[in-house]
């Protein structure tokens, strides 16, 4: 298991750079979005400036990898490219090399390795028009490479679609890939990076982040009663919130930051509360004879979203954060569960069951309900990405649960993790800071 | 408590009988059901996380019984009441005999719903325990939702068996 460490990543803008206007004309001009038709480019592994050749290789790697999950490229084979990792000046790039291959971008640059010291200078190319799109430089520790890689996938796709992507940022997840029991653990997106959160050998659910993805929030049942834990991503940091007999289940915090949604066993009866963050009880928000649980909130901090079987079968409703003006906002099927409110507040994702168990979509505007997946194997626990563009859910298309990813049309899917070992419960974090 | 401890010689007897069975033929693999979730044991004395713990599956058995309940209910079923009536008696007989209900669910549904699922289904056998006379503070309950399955097939008969509350006697 890798341990994080986030210091010293600085990230600067090359200055000087042409005009990203000209050249972003003619590719966004084909590309509507993820799924639909990809934008050929070829990663190029970085040129050595010195002690960088391993770098600048991964370095390809990791943005090529984020890039193909991102839906809007295809990027070309490496073995296929014809022009070595020489440097970034378009006064030296063989644009013709590149346009027989069928790339429409390139992405090359440099790395240089100093020690633990890397710096790396990467720069999109726009093929046919042979020129200069935009570019980045990083550096920082070497360990940090994946995540400049991630930052500069991130770059390539606002460069691209207008928006920055979603890369740079964590999933966590439960699992049992270590044995029997389930653990909690953090990876990023593209896989490259995993640690563990707990490692208790009992059962561990329902993570969620901080919003400054600095900890994970967690049900466990590592002392018995099932309660409500916090701890940094290398789990070292344990810190119990909430113990209340019974469930204290799926703690999210307020997008400020301040308070934590809940929901709190009482009498048998589940309830969501609002927790301060040392797991004072400030306010109980339902208070009904029947199950209320999964809190979501609105990214604006002033809606909860939340699973309630008030009505006899579980239903997706909205209240105000203040616990008023419940409504219900599912209106087909018998089981609808698992709420996860993007953070562009627009859509809720939310599980539903009919032949099997699928992630689907309602739209808050306009009520639209879209199905995002069907027809493999049971799909669950939704979680929106950071730019709200994709959905992380566990599925068992493939056999165990695994974790997938797909866009908010559904047609852009794809798997993240195959442990074998019951990869479950994802929630995606905004970006890193 | 003698009963207690006459069933738990007599489970053990028949596990390591069982134990001895499946050890005869020993080239022979067990599935993986089975591995992965270890026999049932029961009337030891540890509920279905203690169990766990220690490699084995969930807690079965015991001098009381299990009643079960349909997909997403926790309403108990008719016949079930008479089980219950069986384990109250029981708790009459054993005065001081603490117990610990456990709620469980089938692995279909969400892992925080059927959490809170569980937790009203052990909580439905500890309000009908309560009704027949049993003092409430000898009555604890704990949902393990669809984590501790006795069974991990995708099918009716297996859903079924999971979906249950199970009483553990603490003491």
């Amino acid at each position: 298991m890798r341990r994080y460490s986030w210091i010293g990543l600085v990230a600067s803008a090359l200055v000087g750079m042409v005009g990203v206007g000209v050249a972003l004309g003619q590719v966004t001009g084909r590309i509507v979005g993820p799924g639909a038709t990809r934008l050929e480019i070829a990663v190029s592994p970085l040129a050595d400036t010195g002690g960088g050749k391993e770098a600048g290789a991964r370095f390809a790697e990791v943005v090529a990898r984020n890039l193909s999950l991102s839906g809007y490229f295809r990027v070309l084979d490496s073995k296929a490219y014809i022009e070595g990792p020489t440097p970034a000046d378009p006064s030296q790039i063989n644009f013709a090399n590149w346009s027989v291959l069928g790339a429409k971008a390139v992405i090359k640059g440099t790395a240089t390795q100093s020690g633990n010291t890397l710096s790396v200078e990467a720069r999109l190319f726009d093929v046919a028009q042979r020129s200069q799109v935009g570019g980045e430089r990083y550096s920082g520790d070497a360990d940090l490479l994946p995540q400049m890689g991630r930052r500069f996938a991130d770059k390539v796709m606002e460069y691209l679609t207008g928006e920055r992507g979603p890369f740079d940022s964590r999933i966590a997840f439960a699992s049992r890939r270590g044995g029997r029991a389930k653990e909690i653990l953090v990876m990023s997106v593209d896989g490259f990076d995993v640690s563990m959160v707990t490692n208790n050998r009992t059962i561990n659910i329902a993570p969620s982040w901080s919003p400054d993805v600095a900890t994970v929030l967690f049900t466990s049942f590592m002392d018995g009663n099932p309660s409500l834990y916090r701890a940094d991503v290398t789990g070292r940091s344990l810190q119990r919130i909430s113990s209340a007999r019974g469930l204290n289940l799926g703690g999210r915090w307020s997008p400020d930051g301040r308070m934590i949604a809940i929901s709190l066993e009482r009498g048998g009866n589940s309830d969501i509360f609002l927790l301060d963050g040392e797991g004072h009880v400030l306010k109980q928000l339902t208070n009904g004879p029947e199950i209320d649980v999964s809190p979501t909130w609105s990214p604006d901090g002033r809606q909860i979203a939340f699973v309630s079987a008030r009505t006899g079968s579980p239903q997706i409703y909205v209240m105000a954060a203040d616990g008023s003006a419940p409504r219900r906002i599912t209106s087909q099927g018998s089981y609808n569960t698992s709420p996860n409110w993007s953070p562009k507040g627009d859509l809720i994702a939310y599980v539903s069951r009919d032949q099997g168990f699928n992630v689907f979509t309602l739209s808050l505007k306009t009520n639209q309900v879209r199905q995002l997946t069907g027809g493999q194997g049971n799909n669950e626990d939704p979680s929106f990405s950071p730019d709200g563009r994709y959905v992380v859910f566990s599925s068992t298309r493939v056999g165990r649960p695994a974790l997938f990813l797909a866009d908010t049309a559904g047609e852009h899917q794809v798997q993240l993790t195959r442990s074998g070992g019951d990869d479950t419960s994802p929630s995606w974090s905004m970006r890193l800071p | 408590m003698k009963r207690v401890r006459e069933r738990s010689i007599a489970l053990c007897a028949v596990a390591m009988v069982a134990l001895l069975l499946t050890g005869c033929p020993a080239k022979k693999k067990p599935s993986v059901g089975a591995e992965a979730e270890g026999m049932g044991q029961g009337g030891l004395g540890g509920g279905s996380l203690e169990n766990f713990k220690k490699g084995m599956g969930p807690s079965e058995g015991g001098p009381l019984q299990d009643v079960h309940f349909d997909y997403d209910r926790y309403d108990l079923r008719q016949e079930d009441r008479s089980t219950l009536q069986a384990n109250a008696q029981w708790l009459k007989d054993n005065p001081k005999a603490k117990v610990e209900i456990e709620g469980h669910c089938d692995d279909r549904g969400t892992v925080e719903y059927n959490l809170a699922l569980g937790a009203k289904r052990a909580k439905a056998v500890k309000d009908y325990l309560v009704s027949l006379g049993t003092a409430s503070d000898r009555l604890s309950t704990i949902s393990y939702g669809e984590e501790l399955p006795l069974c991990r097939e995708d099918n009716e008969a297996c859903w079924s068996r999971n979906r249950r509350a199970h009483s553990v006697v603490l003491q």
